[in-house]
């Protein structure tokens, strides 16, 4: 068998599924408060990366079983989402888009600067760490397929959310034409409200899944958010489905790639191919 | 004589007493020769927590130390100290902001290699004396010809020399293979500081007839390791030689045990493997048995092998350290504590008195020739090696060429010294015992 096919090669394609879901997940929040409000978080990743310490320090600090940490790390990230947005975003709503990105990235910075200060510069973690899981001469990593999982959970609990509730139908319409809705008696500020708690509940999410497997430090989301806004772009901005195809079409390239030639070479191949998407389809891959 | 006039005399005397001393304070002030230090380290960011915090402790505890001993003739030593934030950028703009705005003498500490190189290049273009107490790439000196960058600390062809020719000398009696036949992986984060000890582990290891099945580096900031875990899976080493930073080396262990990796030993070299206390916090008892490769931690060695006094010096520096990081067992106290110390120690008490009394002053020409004039044996500073440094002509100049790693093993909680054997202070446990995570 082996003489034939490489196993590690396999192995290889595997991870790359489950770091796929891991990105998914990651990308699915940010493509819905573009997708709805029509302005880039830039500070996407620092929003989990206070998931992270809240899962930390309720867990860890308090001492509250993780589930329940988790849950209220979640909780914290979708009413920062919720803040983020009455606070700062509302303002400038009607500002150009350059400006939109400038005071998103201005919180990023504010944020990464409020993390040090608040929880110092010392790497956190659970000091939980996971067996691997074993299938012949494969081995898988457990908080992946977790995260995995979730993803695709995810995804499907958006689209029945989107598409089976009032405020998911009142969303979906409010991205597709904002100055027609009001008239029909949705208020827009409500549901951005609702979507970017929503959406801050999703990098609340995707914190969870990320605590399990990497140090809590404050520039913890410059490992995360390029890559993320990546996939967004890659997959169309604000479009959902896109940036979950993407996610896993990227992680395809990190982990193939990284198994044929050096690691870093599958993240200038997946680069490469990102550039080369952005002359082909600017609009984004998935987008009409 | 009336009270007006009574007062009115001793009015005027204690005026002119007050002014008087006012002036000959004033003029004692002027008197009060300072040297002005930058000093450089990162205090947030990524490498804060890596060791670059702790080497900012233990300078400051230098500094503290020689103007609380009265200055060095008659100089008293004023630090200004500038975060880099785990940024290039920010290192190289704060060197230049504490060139040109604060006119300081010296710029010194820098932890990453990354920040060193291009620093130390700069620093020598301008003329300015530039002493680096911790970053450790080869590459900031070898073949540069700089004249006003000075590093006593260990270089990072040493790094990999030290790990190499600890495998060759234990390979048979522990692992029961000759060196030729021992398979070693050498994985690094591919900036200055890991891509110097990787060529350096290469070409020792090549050199003892060792198989080198996999040579890779990735970048520190990477999310993710598995594709190169999986290569390892399949190439099977004895040996990993690991040189990384803290994130990417916390995350390479985590995946590396849920990817089934296993090996005999790992050696890593420095930053992140220097802080036992955060492996154990992330990996509990899986980070038993971890080499690291560093300068020693002064406060591992007997201070009877050192100069008289310096067993005082590291004590003081301890002291100091655990004042402002609480709750830390003193065998936990990373060695960038000691390189952020020792280095500093060595500037202000052998090389700026010696520029001051034999030529007059502390411009970069002055320090120049006084730190090449520097001549400590070994067992001379906390961390037991000499200082010389290679002279203006040679590949390495402005390289101490007395300086010299060990190799650590975390056993049972505490930090041993394993090589070399002449100060070794206990038996390596190789390979890893049946039963650890990691063990084949």
């Amino acid at each position: 068998m082996s003489e034939v096919f490489d196993i590690f090669l396999l192995e290889s394609v595997l991870n790359g599924l489950l770091l796929g879901g891991l990105l998914a997940l990651l990308s699915l929040g940010l493509n819905l408060i573009f997708g709805v409000i029509d302005v880039v978080w830039i500070c996407y990743a620092e929003l989990i990366m206070v998931g992270m310490y809240a899962v930390y320090y309720f867990h860890v600090v308090f001492g509250w079983p993780l589930l329940l940490a988790m849950l209220m790390g979640i909780l914290i990230v979708a009413m920062a989402g919720a803040a983020l947005h009455y606070f700062v975003i509302r303002p400038v709503l009607a500002a150009e888009p350059i400006n939109q990105l400038l005071v998103t990235g201005g919180v990023l910075f504010f944020l990464q600067a409020a993390a040090t200060l608040a929880f110092g510069i010392e790497f956190k973690n659970l000091g939980v760490t996971f067996p691997p899981i074993v299938v012949g001469d494969i081995s898988f990593s457990m908080p992946r397929l977790i995260a995995f999982v979730t993803a695709l959970a995810g995804m499907l609990g958006m689209y029945l959310f989107l598409t089976r509730t009032y405020i998911g139908t009142a969303i979906r319409a409010i991205s597709q034409d904002r100055t027609i809705m009001p008239l029909m008696g949705v208020n827009p500020n409500r549901i951005f409200l609702v979507t970017s708690a929503l959406g801050g509940g999703l990098a609340g999410l995707g914190a969870c899944l990320l605590v399990l497997q990497y140090d809590i430090h404050p520039a913890i989301g410059l490992s995360f958010g390029p890559i993320t806004f990546l996939i967004c772009v890659l997959g169309g901005l604000g479009n959902m489905v896109g940036g979950f195809i993407a996610a896993f079409i990227f992680a395809q390239f990190i982990s193939v790639g990284g198994f044929f030639f050096a690691i870093e070479w599958g993240y200038v191949i997946a680069f490469l191919f990102f550039i080369g998407m952005m002359f082909w389809r600017p609009q984004g891959l998935f987008t009409k | 004589m009336n009270h007006r006039d009574t007062c009115g005399r001793f009015c005027a005397r204690a005026l002119v007493a007050a002014i008087a001393a006012v002036g000959f304070a004033s003029f004692a002030h002027a008197q009060q020769k300072e040297i002005k230090l930058g000093v450089i380290y990162d205090y947030t960011g990524a490498f804060a927590a890596g060791g670059s915090a702790a080497a900012g402790i233990g300078t400051k505890a230098a500094i503290d130390m020689i103007n609380e001993r009265g200055g060095i003739e008659g100089y008293k030593l004023k630090a200004t100290y500038a975060d880099a934030q785990s940024k290039a950028e920010v290192a190289i703009n704060e060197m230049t902001r504490l060139l040109d705005q604060e006119k300081v003498d010296i710029v010194m500490g820098v932890f990453s290699s990354a920040h060193c190189v291009p620093m130390a290049q700069q620093m020598d273009a301008r003329k300015k004396f530039f002493w680096a107490n911790v970053c450790v790439a080869s590459a900031v000196l070898k073949d540069k010809k700089l004249q006003y960058v000075f590093r006593p600390q260990v270089h990072s062809d040493q790094f990999g020399e030290a790990s190499c020719t600890f495998l060759q000398e234990n390979a048979k009696a522990k692992l029961g293979k000759e060196a030729k036949d021992l398979k070693v992986a050498v994985i690094y984060e591919d900036g200055p500081y890991g891509a110097g000890v990787a060529s350096g582990n290469e070409a020792k290891c090549k050199s003892l007839g060792m198989n080198m099945v996999l040579k890779e580096g990735y970048a520190a900031t990477s999310p993710d390791l598995s594709s190169l875990i999986t290569k390892l899976r399949r190439a099977q080493p004895d040996v990993i030689l690991h040189t990384g930073y803290n994130p990417d080396i916390t995350l390479f262990w985590r995946q590396a045990k849920e990817q089934g990796l296993k090996w005999s030993a790992l050696i890593g070299h420095g930053a992140g493997y220097g802080q036992y206390d955060k492996l154990r916090e992330a990996f509990g008892k899986d980070a038993e048995f971890i080499y690291n490769v560093d300068p020693v931690a002064a406060q591992l060695l007997d201070p009877k092998s050192l100069k008289p006094g310096l067993g005082d010096i590291t004590k003081e520096m301890i002291k100091r350290y655990t004042a402002e990081i609480k709750d830390r067992k003193v065998d936990e106290i990373p060695p960038h504590v000691s390189m952020g110390f020792n280095q500093s120690w060595i500037l202000f008490t052998d090389v700026i008195p010696r520029a001051i009394k034999k030529y007059g002053g502390i411009d970069p020409e002055a320090l120049r020739k006084a730190s090449l004039e520097t001549d400590i044996p070994v067992g001379g500073t906390i961390q037991g090696y000499g200082v010389k440094f290679f002279p203006p002509g040679t590949p390495m100049s402005g390289q101490n060429e007395r300086s010299s790693p060990v190799v650590m093993q975390y056993i049972g909680g505490d930090t041993k010294i394993v090589w070399p054997a002449a100060i070794k202070t206990a038996d390596p446990v190789l390979p890893l015992p049946k039963g650890h995570t990691y063990a084949r």
